[in-house]
């Protein structure tokens, strides 16, 4: 088992770091989406984690999550998400799944180009992965295994707008999100987002470490309550600083530290992710 | 309804459409055309060969798995080589790459910097000077 392991620590970085053909673009940005789609027929495998500091001492927490992305066609990018919880002191488990589309309705790049965003939501009160943030209030910091207990069906909608100005992308979403299984009413957040390439020329060799694999940025997202309440007292709003790293074509890692800005907000979001592209899946 | 039926049914539904769906198409649609502004524009690369090198490499980790290793073209994409790509101007091959072709499954190539999109255009072009 102990050579095994070794086997794995050694060779894995080593099939990784080597130079691959074929990769699309993973955005940097962990709460917003830009125009890109995945390339038709290309699989997507992520795997990220939400790591909250809550105030008031309430016990530290990380949210696990698994991203499968499929490129259907050059209009049409679906993924399912299957995520998780664990924290310290109150319990663990999983806490749902989650499927969502992504339509790209013009053919080519205009100033903004518009996608529209589709979810459906089969998750329990105890999610904490805050892909987004929608209406108000903190989050509920009760035993696990109570909030797991409690199912919730939301249907959620997105208009992404997103812009290529110069070396910068400029990334805006709306959320309007609906909670099928109580009466809430429609909950609406927001996130936007700019990134931006450290290089702009490609170097002629293979490099890991040059400025042209890493993405550099900052988003801001937040609820902005709902239609049964719409005050600003208890909403939930981070500015996160984000930064992506193209290991490889095929791979990226990213990791954004958000900072909560209100009294509702947690002390940070700590987020990390690594993705990996396989192309051509269906040809 | 049971949530694994609501999953399962959602996951029948996602995978006839990708049974259906042709991923991407190696023709060329004619209709694909660069505006003349962006047509006209110059390579701001031109004349400097050296730059090529990234572009091959940019082309490699972006291109080949639909337009092949040699450009020629897959059942995917079109060649890149043929004499209607290359009859194109550098700034109509630019607004391509930029563009994208969502009909077409063509990706969108924005998110590269401007200058590594001109030295894939040099890239193409050195490619058919060595044919």
């Amino acid at each position: 088992m102990r050579r095994f392991a070794l086997v794995l620590i050694v060779a894995l970085p080593l099939a990784v770091l080597r130079a691959e053909p074929a990769g699309a673009q993973e955005r940097a940005y962990f709460n917003t989406y830009d125009h890109y789609l995945e390339e038709p027929g290309n699989l997507e495998i992520a795997v990220a984690s939400t790591n909250g500091l809550p105030k008031n001492g309430n016990a530290a927490y990380s949210a696990p999550w698994l991203e499968l992305e499929y490129g259907l066609t050059g209009w049409w990018t679906a993924e399912l998400y299957l995520e998780a919880i664990t924290t310290r002191g109150d319990g663990n488990g999983f806490t749902g799944w989650r499927w969502e589309n992504r339509f790209r309705p013009l053919r080519s790049e205009h100033r903004v180009n518009p996608v529209l965003y589709i979810e459906y939501e089969h998750t329990n009160e105890a999610s904490r992965i805050q892909k987004e943030i929608v209406g108000s209030g903190a989050i509920e910091y009760e035993p696990i295994a109570d909030l797991r207990a409690v199912h919730t069906h939301e249907l959620e909608a997105k208009l992404i707008l997103s812009s290529v100005v110069g070396l910068w992308n400029i990334s805006e979403n709306v959320i309007f999100e609906k909670n099928l299984s109580e009466a809430e009413g429609v909950e609406f957040g927001y996130s936007v987002g700019v990134s931006r390439p450290i290089g702009t020329l490609a170097s002629g060799t293979s490099c890991h470490f040059c400025g042209e694999n890493f993405v550099v940025g900052v988003e801001a997202y937040g609820g902005l309550g709902s239609t049964e309440d719409f005050g600003t007292a208890e909403q939930r709003h981070y500015l996160a600083p984000i930064v992506g790293w193209h290991v490889t074509a095929r791979m990226t890692i990213k990791a954004s530290a958000g900072i909560g800005l209100t009294h509702a907000s947690d002390h940070a979001l700590l987020r990390v992710g690594v993705s990996y592209e396989l192309p051509g899946v269906r040809r | 309804m049971n949530r694994w039926c609501v999953f399962a049914m959602a996951a029948l539904f996602q995978a006839a459409w990708i049974g259906a769906l042709p991923a991407q198409s190696g023709h060329q649609d004619p209709s694909w055309v660069a505006p003349d502004r962006a047509a006209s524009m110059p390579n701001p690369l031109a004349g400097r060969s050296e730059l090529a090198d990234g572009g091959r490499k940019v082309f490699e980790q972006r291109c080949t798995q639909c337009h092949g290793d040699d450009a020629q073209g897959t059942s995917r994409a079109p060649n890149l080589l043929s004499r209607r790509v290359q009859a194109q101007t550098d700034g109509a091959l630019f607004w391509k790459i930029s563009s994208g072709d969502t009909r077409a499954g063509m990706p969108t190539f924005s998110y590269l910097p401007a200058p590594e999109r001109w030295q894939l255009v040099l890239h193409l072009r050195s490619l058919a000077n060595v044919r």
